[in-house]
C-alpha cells in the first residue's frame, strides 16, 4: 500500500518536473501533442451516407498518386521492347520480372504455375515498396493507416486460398490442409486467420514506427540527421517491407501447392503397397 | 490512470521484447553463418531460410510495438 502510494505520487511529480525543467528550458513545447497532430489521418473530404460516412483521407490520395506513378513506370518500361534488349530499362524490368519468377519457382511452384502468380504478387510488392517510399518525400505513407495493410493482407490471403485451388484442385486443397495427419485439420485452419494478422501487423506496425521516429527526429533535430537516420528507416526499410510481403505471400502458395503434390504422392505409394500386399 | 505510468508500460513492453527478438535473431543468424561456413555450395538456401526465420521473429517484435503504441495511443 505504502509502495503504491509512493510510486502513485512520484510519477506526476517526477513528470511535472520534467516538463518544467527540461521541455520548457528548450522551449521544444510539448513534443507528445506535436507527434499526436502529425500522426492523425488528415480527412481531406468527407461525404455523409446515411449512417456511414463516406471519407476520403490522405491515404487514399497518396495511393493514387502511387497508382499513377506505377502506370507511368510501367508504360515507360513496356514501350518499344525489342527481342535482344537494347535498353536499361527493359533489362530492369525483365530482371524485375525475373527475380520474381525464381522466387516462385524456389516456392515449389512450376513455370506455368509462377508465370499465372507473378502478376498479382509483383502487383502487390511494387505497390507497397513504392507507397512506402513516399515517406522520403515527407508525404505520410498510406500504410501507416491501419485498414491500408488489413485491406492487402485480406486481398493476399484470399488470392492465396484462391489461385491454389485453381492449381491443386478442391481435392488436392483439402488433401494438403489434412495432409500428414487428419488431427493438424483446425490447425492448419486457425493458420488463414493468422496469417492475415500476422502480414497486417508486420506492414502496419514497422511503417508506423517508423514513420513516428521519423517525425520525433524532425521535431527535435530538424537538420542533417533526419536525412542519415531516413536512409534505414524511409529508404530500406520500406523497401524490406515490401520484398517481405512479396516474399510471404508466395511461400504460402508455395506451401500449399507441394503440400497437395506430397499428399498425392503419399497416397500413391500407399495404393502401390496395397496392390502389391494383395498380389502376395 | 497515470500517463507516467503508462508511459512507463509502454517502454518495457517494446524493450523486453526488442531485447528477447534481438537474441533470437542472433542465435539464428550465428546458426547460419556457421552452417554456411561449413558448407559454402547451400549458402544461397541457407539465406532464404534465414530470412524466414527472421521474418517470424521479428514479428514477435513488431506485436510488442504495436501493443506499446496501442498504450500510449489509445489509452
Amino acid at each position: 500500500m505504502l509502495m503504491r502510494l509512493a510510486v502513485l505520487s512520484f510519477w506526476p511529480r517526477f513528470w511535472s518536473a520534467l516538463k518544467d525543467d527540461m521541455l520548457e528550458e528548450i522551449r521544444i513545447g510539448d513534443i507528445g501533442l506535436e507527434i499526436e497532430h502529425a500522426i492523425a489521418p488528415r480527412i481531406l473530404f468527407r461525404w455523409p451516407l446515411g449512417p456511414f460516412e463516406f471519407v476520403i483521407s490522405d491515404a487514399v490520395v497518396v495511393s493514387w498518386i502511387m497508382l499513377a506513378v506505377i502506370f507511368v513506370l510501367a508504360w515507360l518500361m513496356g514501350r518499344k521492347r525489342e527481342m535482344i534488349p537494347a535498353t536499361g530499362r527493359q533489362l530492369i524490368s525483365e530482371n524485375l520480372v525475373d527475380i520474381l519468377l525464381k522466387l516462385c519457382k524456389n516456392a515449389g511452384m512450376t513455370y506455368e504455375q509462377a508465370e499465372t502468380v507473378v502478376p498479382f504478387v509483383g502487383t502487390i510488392g511494387i505497390f507497397i515498396t513504392l507507397t512506402n517510399l513516399s515517406s522520403l518525400f515527407k508525404i505520410p505513407p498510406p500504410a501507416k493507416n491501419p485498414a491500408f495493410p488489413i485491406i492487402l493482407a485480406l486481398l493476399t490471403v484470399a488470392y492465396v486460398i484462391a489461385i491454389s485451388i485453381h492449381f491443386v484442385g478442391l481435392r488436392g486443397f483439402w488433401s494438403s490442409l489434412i495432409y500428414p495427419k487428419a488431427m493438424l485439420l483446425p490447425f492448419k485452419l486457425l493458420d488463414f486467420v493468422i496469417k492475415p494478422i500476422s502480414l497486417s501487423l508486420r506492414l502496419f506496425g514497422n511503417v508506423f514506427g517508423a514513420y513516428i521516429l521519423m517525425e520525433f527526429v524532425y521535431i527535435i533535430i530538424p537538420a542533417l540527421i533526419p536525412g542519415v537516420i531516413g536512409l534505414w528507416f524511409d529508404l530500406a526499410d520500406g523497401i524490406l517491407q515490401g520484398v517481405i510481403f512479396t516474399y510471404l505471400s508466395v511461400t504460402y502458395i508455395g506451401e500449399i501447392v507441394e503440400g497437395a503434390h506430397e499428399a498425392a504422392h503419399a497416397h500413391q505409394e500407399r495404393l502401390q503397397a496395397q496392390t502389391a500386399g494383395k498380389k502376395a | 490512470m497515470d500517463r507516467g505510468i503508462i508511459a512507463l508500460g509502454a517502454a518495457l513492453a517494446i524493450a523486453i521484447a526488442a531485447g528477447a527478438a534481438a537474441i533470437g535473431i542472433g542465435l539464428a543468424s550465428g546458426k547460419a553463418f556457421e552452417a554456411s561456413a561449413r558448407q559454402p555450395e547451400i549458402s544461397g538456401k541457407i539465406q532464404a531460410l534465414l530470412l524466414t526465420a527472421i521474418v517470424f521473429i521479428e514479428a514477435t517484435a513488431i506485436y510488442a510495438l504495436v501493443v506499446s503504441l496501442l498504450l500510449i495511443f489509445a489509452y
